[in-house]
């Protein structure tokens, strides 16, 4: 349970004075204590680096990290006491259930009785107490991550539980589950947890607030509703939600957003910016069909549908760009040809070369 | 076809490798007539086997006792092995998960240095370890041998086991050193439990090395410290009958041959390359 500081934190692994190569550009962050974060973005987006410099896997080649107000950038992994669960599940094949989990309290030399007692709570939590003297190399790739993360947990004064993708070698069928039981067992507890995922849904389910990276760059932090209402940039708005953001390029006149003959009001303030011309962003989520004319009503070409299942997302082509629109799946496809549909004010955002204009 | 062509190069490969240690065994087995006759191969039939070559080499007919220099091989090549794969297995380790380095020399440039030990004629090093042994009084021990030996059995069992850890997840160790091992606790706790396979690999090449090994034998010990091969070629050195050299070569080969029956159990579970997730 603590705070985790980075200051000025980057990694290059050819030290190329050219920081624009690094793996990860120069970054200052603090994560709270007791809270859980999920980094996402594109592989190769510096994730895991991240994870590594926490755990000490690896030294950063410049900036400092500290845990609560202690400095440990140049501490052993070891004397960080942070948990980590790997992508792939890392459990000692050589061991049974019970000497796994025993593991980090053995070498934290623990006395024999008090670590049965503690292995036998932490099996309990994570639900494998039945299996505690089976082989660990014979469990399935499910319950192998459950114990990667009950040796997390079983130290009682752990500092921060790091999670790399914890779920990709999961079965579709069992990562749900899974995810479901992770989040139970640490709730409740005082932790900070850090999660890396490039599963979108996954971090949004799992964490308090996420963290959206892109080349080695923290793009935007906040918590799911601030990155689906307002991404701070494209990159956001076309990473998080599904489909991506609809953006399109308009004219700035007379503080409205002219597209064609449409004049469209937005959540900015155009009158107070110089700028000619805007791209402005929307969520499908947010675009209604409406019945008829009205304010920030256009009139569009419907071309056809995508069906997800729950919900449907139409297809709309005005002056050349594709608006697409969610609608729940017991909404009635109108025919094909011209619909109109309303671009609510507070929701059309302004972006500026890809970043949003506030 | 192909199966056809499978199982008749296996037939005459077996009978390739197999045909001269039978013809070994038996003539162990045969009397002088069957020897000196001309050739004769199955016993009872074309002739009745005897014990007397076995006599001769196990000191029964006062002929010459192989057992003195078998115990001092076994000691040699047990010792040697010992320290190579205990040591080895360290620097091993330490080549495949740190970087070492001096200038533009790194981690593989240190592990051909190794392997280049044996790349080295032994001959070449039979003079210096001669003049050192000698310094060291270490001339015709066992402990002089075993030193010997040692040094030209690490370079295989270290070039063995690195890439055997090559092939162990980092996962692994870095997950131990998180949960508060240090790199020698996580070494021993995590790896060394999952390297039977590579450590059974790695000692079967450096038993069988130090057990094979004449040339050292023959220069740096005389009449104290005998090793198996030594005696072996010492028999072929006065005038021995065939039967009595083959019952020594047979003697010779039966421990290799009853360890690779040991050890085959841990080569087949899990084999050297074994997948570990």
């Amino acid at each position: 349970m603590a705070k985790i500081t980075f200051t000025d934190i980057g990694q290059t692994y050819d030290k190329d004075p050219n920081q624009e190569t690094w793996a990860l550009k120069p970054m200052s962050m603090t994560l709270e204590s007791g809270r859980s974060y999920a980094l996402v973005g594109p592989s190769g987006c510096g994730k895991t680096t991240i994870l590594n410099i926490i755990s000490g896997i690896i030294n950063p080649f410049q900036g400092k990290v500290f845990l609560d107000e202690n400095d440990v950038t140049k501490l052993p992994t070891a004397k960080r006491n942070v948990a980590l669960v790997f992508q792939f599940p890392t459990i000692y094949k050589s061991m049974t259930v019970e000497q796994n989990l025993a593991f980090p309290l053995v070498c934290r030399k623990w006395e024999p009785a008090k670590i049965k007692q503690r292995v036998g709570d932490i099996a309990e939590q994570i639900g494998i107490s039945h299996k505690l003297n089976r082989s660990a190399s014979k469990l399935g790739a499910d319950e192998k991550q459950l114990i990667s993360l009950g040796r997390g947990l079983v130290r009682d004064d752990v500092t921060a539980l790091l999670m790399d993708e914890p779920l990709t070698v999961i079965d579709p069928q069992l990562k749900f589950e899974l995810r479901k039981k992770i989040k139970q067992i640490i709730e409740g507890k005082d932790i900070t947890v850090v999660y890396v995922t490039h599963d979108q849904y996954e971090a949004m389910t799992f964490a308090d607030e996420l963290l959206v990276m892109s080349l080695g760059k923290l793009v935007q932090r906040g918590t799911p509703e601030d990155l689906f209402e307002r991404p701070n940039s494209k990159y956001v708005g076309n990473f998080i939600g599904s489909p991506a953001m609809n953006f399109f390029k308009a004219e700035v006149v007379d503080g409205f957003a002219q597209i064609g003959d449409y004049r469209l009001n937005t959540a900015v303030n155009l009158k107070k910016l110089s700028d000619r011309y805007l791209e402005f962003g929307i969520r499908p989520e947010h675009v209604r069909v409406q019945g008829g004319p009205g304010d920030n009503v256009l009139t569009v070409d419907f071309i056809g549908f995508d069906d997800l299942g729950s919900t449907r997302v139409l297809n709309c082509l005005f002056a050349g760009e594709l608006i697409k629109v969610k609608v729940p799946r017991s909404f009635e496809m109108p025919e094909q040809g011209l619909i109109d549909i309303k671009l609510p004010k507070d929701n059309l955002l302004a972006y500026r070369d890809g970043l949003q204009v506030l | 076809m192909s199966r056809i062509f499978k199982y008749s190069f296996i037939f005459i490969w077996s009978a390739f490798v197999l045909t001269p240690l039978s013809w070994a065994l038996v003539t162990s087995f045969k009397p002088p007539a069957a020897v000196n006759n001309g050739a004769t191969f199955i016993p009872w039939l074309q002739f009745q086997p005897t014990l007397d070559g076995w006599k001769d080499i196990t000191g029964i007919s006062g002929y010459a006792n192989l057992f003195p220099p078998l115990i001092n091989s076994a000691t040699v090549t047990f010792f040697a092995t010992l320290v190579s794969l205990t040591f080895g297995c360290m620097a091993a380790y330490g080549l495949s998960r740190f970087s070492y380095g001096w200038k533009h020399y790194k981690n593989p440039d240190i592990i051909f240095f190794f392997i280049s030990q044996r790349i080295m004629p032994p001959a070449v090093l039979a003079v210096p370890f001669f003049i050192l042994l000698k310094t060291l009084h270490l001339l015709d021990t066992k402990l002089g041998l075993v030193l010997v030996l040692t040094s030209g059995l690490m370079p295989i069992v270290v070039w063995l086991l690195v890439d055997f850890f090559n092939q162990l997840p980092k996962e692994i160790d870095e997950m131990a050193m998180l949960e508060g091992c240090n790199p020698f606790e996580a070494f021993v706790r995590t790896i060394l439990p999952l390297s039977k396979p590579g450590l059974t690999v790695a000692g079967m090449f450096s038993i069988i090395f130090g057990w094979n090994d004449l040339f050292f034998a023959l220069v740096l010990t005389f009449t104290n410290v005998q090793t198996l091969p030594v005696a072996v070629v010492a028999l072929n050195g006065t005038v021995t009958p065939f039967w009595t050299l083959c019952a020594s070569a047979i003697f010779s080969i039966l421990p290799l041959i009853g360890l690779a029956f040991v050890v085959e159990r841990f080569l087949s579970k899990g084999g050297f390359a074994g997948a570990v997730r």
